[in-house]
């Protein structure tokens, strides 16, 4: 993907200026409730991957409309102004460690950009990022700091993470310099089994954010996921989680595992963190079941920390509390 | 080579060499010697090795078996030390020949006392650690991934060179633990050995018996850092395990090679009197009188700043714990104390003296007291 000043441009003129109304945090949105959240599931045989992308045109309404449901509004403009507000920098943490069968869709991340530059956001206030420059490349992104930003933490100054440790409960831990640079941020990561999480979906993409993530793989990474995201830098920044689902690591994630690689079609939608990576995982165990698979708890590998999540109020991780809008 | 007096000049000198090379620790003035950051882990051959330690368990994972995490790592995944990784179902270490720090030390600084005293030790470390601990004075370096820091191209004929260049007796492994770049100190132990410059490892002793007993045959010696003598220590300030640290000792002891043991003293968390008490007994009984012990000063740093420093009281107290346990060889380090010297454990004559890291030999010849010729446990 190619993220040229002349097509940002072009996005730009495309998009109409709109009235800035940023997110109001004392506004509830209806699929943030403490009492129900709301995830939106949109399958579709366009959403499949093509040459390990998603045809953009093909995600744009999908994606527009899941928001507008999430968010109640009308039109997609609104929709996105209502979860971000213009003067904003917005960073986008893709997930890109097994290469382009398996990472975050280019066409996916370009209709977020394109949803956040219809909400008024400039390409510069927009950062697309992952833990290395090569990680991103290896993924079909070109590295631009012009227009949109697309680099990894490895190019930042110091090594790319604060100097500071921060202590979150059980986790201690330097963030990636981007973190404390955004206003917000978006999280879009790949619905992928994890042979030791359990599953690797938008909570755990933030391992990709700290200097040490291979401290906090024991005990199924429970309670260190949940623990890491109950950090300010996360838990007050994250607006939005857009799983790409086009396809699916049932078994033998995290890396591409082609016998286990499902072409599911699908993207996952939420605002509220927890709730995703719940129904994610309950999307994984369905497959594993038909696949005759055994179930994560069986393997020695539920992921846990879905519901050390919830205890921190992160989000909702049980079923009746979460609302699925399938479209 | 002879014990050897560390004169002003000699001192000066050593301070000198080890100013030219502190950069390399943080990294913070680069120059001709470093690569850019992050450029360590992806040289084709170059700081990659294939892992020695570790099994194949089938859908191209691994299970580690150079420490007792026995990390089980999926493709594309790194184990707890953060310097090894899976590759298309084969372990890789990252950092062979890619050290973040070169430095010229007093031995005396590692700490090790009866090992070649009043000598310099040329001490290397890549970044990596298989703990946590939450005291790390290294946590700059230990903590990180070596992409993360700055390194230097140091293979180990070019470690020994350097060792012999600097006027260096020994080269230590250090700083970060060595456990983690085994492939890298095995090497340059096995080409120490060969060339007289005999390789030291300062460690945390969280490794397999195997690998440490393959280390054994090439090492000098051995310095282990016993955190504290309770499981709960090990698991809440450490992320280890007391168990295989007491395996590994037993190894050393096995082996016959020469060791010591250091005592971080942290107030509250691990120096009660029964403790130490239990410790020194075990340590008694199971690897004899003859071990130096040295009980060091604790300092705030990295995830542990809410508890002072060691109070010296509290050092000399688990000192003379040790002593009145029938350990011969007990210390006290971080901290400028009469305790830092080496006194005869038959006649109490003053044996080695140091202030600081200025270390002078007075009353021992070759192994044995000069006053009553008592033979002397260590490698003069």
């Amino acid at each position: 993907m190619m993220f040229t000043r002349r097509k940002f441009s072009r996005t730009v003129l495309l998009t109409s200026a709109g009235a800035a109304a940023g997110l109001l945090s004392t506004q509830r949105l209806p699929g943030t409730s403490p009492e129900e959240s709301m995830v939106v599931l949109a399958r579709s045989q366009k959403l499949k991957r093509i040459r390990h992308n998603i045809p953009e045109k093909h995600v744009v309404p999908v994606l527009n409309e899941a928001l507008k449901r999430i968010t109640g509004k009308s039109s997609a403009e609104q929709a996105w102004k209502r979860l971000f507000s213009r003067r904003e920098r917005v960073g986008i943490k893709l997930s890109c460690l097994p290469g382009k069968p398996l990472s975050s869709s280019p066409g996916l991340v370009m209709s977020i950009v394109r949803g956040l530059i219809s909400a008024g956001i400039k390409p510069g206030n927009i950062f697309i990022w992952e833990r290395t420059g090569r990680e991103l490349e290896r993924a079909g992104f070109q590295i631009s700091r012009k227009g949109v930003n697309v680099f990894g933490t490895d190019v930042m100054s110091d090594g790319g993470y604060s100097e500071r440790i921060e202590i979150s409960r059980s986790v201690g831990t330097c963030f990636s310099r981007i973190m404390e640079s955004v206003d917000a941020l978006i999280s879009v990561p790949v619905l992928k089994d994890h042979d030791i999480a359990g599953v690797s979906i938008g909570l755990k993409n933030f391992y990709g954010a700290i200097y040490n993530p291979n401290k906090f793989h024991a005990n199924n990474c429970n309670p260190y996921v949940a623990d890491l995201c109950a950090h300010p830098l996360i838990r007050k920044k994250l607006r939005l989680t857009v799983c790409d689902a086009s396809r699916v690591q049932v078994n033998n994630g995290p890396a591409f595992f082609p016998r286990y690689a499902l072409e599911y079609g699908g993207i996952l939608l939420s605002t509220d963190p927890v709730a995703l990576d719940y129904t994610g995982w309950k999307i994984i165990e369905r497959e594993r079941r038909d696949l005759k698979l055994k179930p994560l708890k069986a393997s020695g590998r539920e992921p846990r920390y879905l519901f050390s999540a919830m205890k921190l109020k992160l989000g909702q991780a049980r079923e009746s509390h979460i609302r699925l809008i399938e479209i | 080579m002879s014990p050897k007096h560390l004169s002003r000049r000699c001192f000066l000198q050593t301070g000198l060499v080890a100013g030219i090379l502190a950069p390399t620790l943080t990294g913070r003035d680069t120059s001709s010697l470093f690569n850019t950051v992050g450029s360590g882990p992806d040289i084709p051959g170059g700081h990659i090795r294939e892992a020695r330690y570790y099994d194949k368990i089938g859908e191209k994972k691994i299970e580690c078996k150079l420490c007792p995490h026995e990390c089980r790592i999926a493709d594309l995944e790194r184990g707890n030390c953060g310097v090894r990784e899976n590759r298309n179902g084969i372990y890789y270490t990252l950092v062979y020949g890619n050290p973040c720090s070169v430095h010229v030390d007093p031995i005396e600084k590692k700490p090790m006392f009866h090992y070649y005293p009043a000598t310099r030790s040329l001490s290397v470390a890549t970044a990596g650690c298989n703990f946590v601990c939450r005291f790390c004075q290294n946590w700059e370096i230990s903590q990180k991934r070596p992409e993360q820091v700055k390194t230097i191209d140091l293979y180990p004929a070019g470690v020994i060179k350097a060792a012999r260049r600097n006027d260096c007796r020994t080269v230590a492994h250090t700083y970060t633990e060595p456990v983690v770049f085994f492939e890298y100190m095995l090497d340059c132990a096995i080409e120490g050995k060969e060339k007289g410059i005999p390789n030291v490892m300062i460690s945390n002793g969280y490794i397999q018996k195997k690998p440490m007993r393959e280390l054994c045959k090439y090492l000098g010696a051995v310095k282990i850092d016993l955190k504290a003598f309770t499981e709960k220590f090990y698991k809440e300030q450490c992320s280890g395990t007391l168990k295989p640290v007491l395996d590994c000792l037993l190894v050393l002891k096995d082996e016959g090679i020469w060791f010591e043991i250091v005592v971080l003293i942290i107030p509250t968390l691990n120096d009660s009197p029964r403790e130490i008490g239990q410790m020194a007994r075990w340590i008694v009984r199971e690897l004899g009188q003859d071990v130096p012990v040295h009980f060091s000063r604790y300092y705030p740093t990295f995830m542990l700043k809410n508890i002072p420093p060691t109070p010296p009281a509290l050092l000399e107290r688990a000192r003379k714990i040790a002593r009145d346990n029938g350990i011969h060889y007990a210390y006290i380090g971080n901290l400028l104390s009469d305790a830092s010297n080496t006194f005869c454990h038959n006649c109490g004559k003053l044996l080695i003296e140091r202030i600081g890291y200025h270390t002078v030999i007075r009353g021992l010849k070759k192994n044995r007291c000069q006053n009553c010729q008592a033979k002397i446990p260590g490698v003069f």
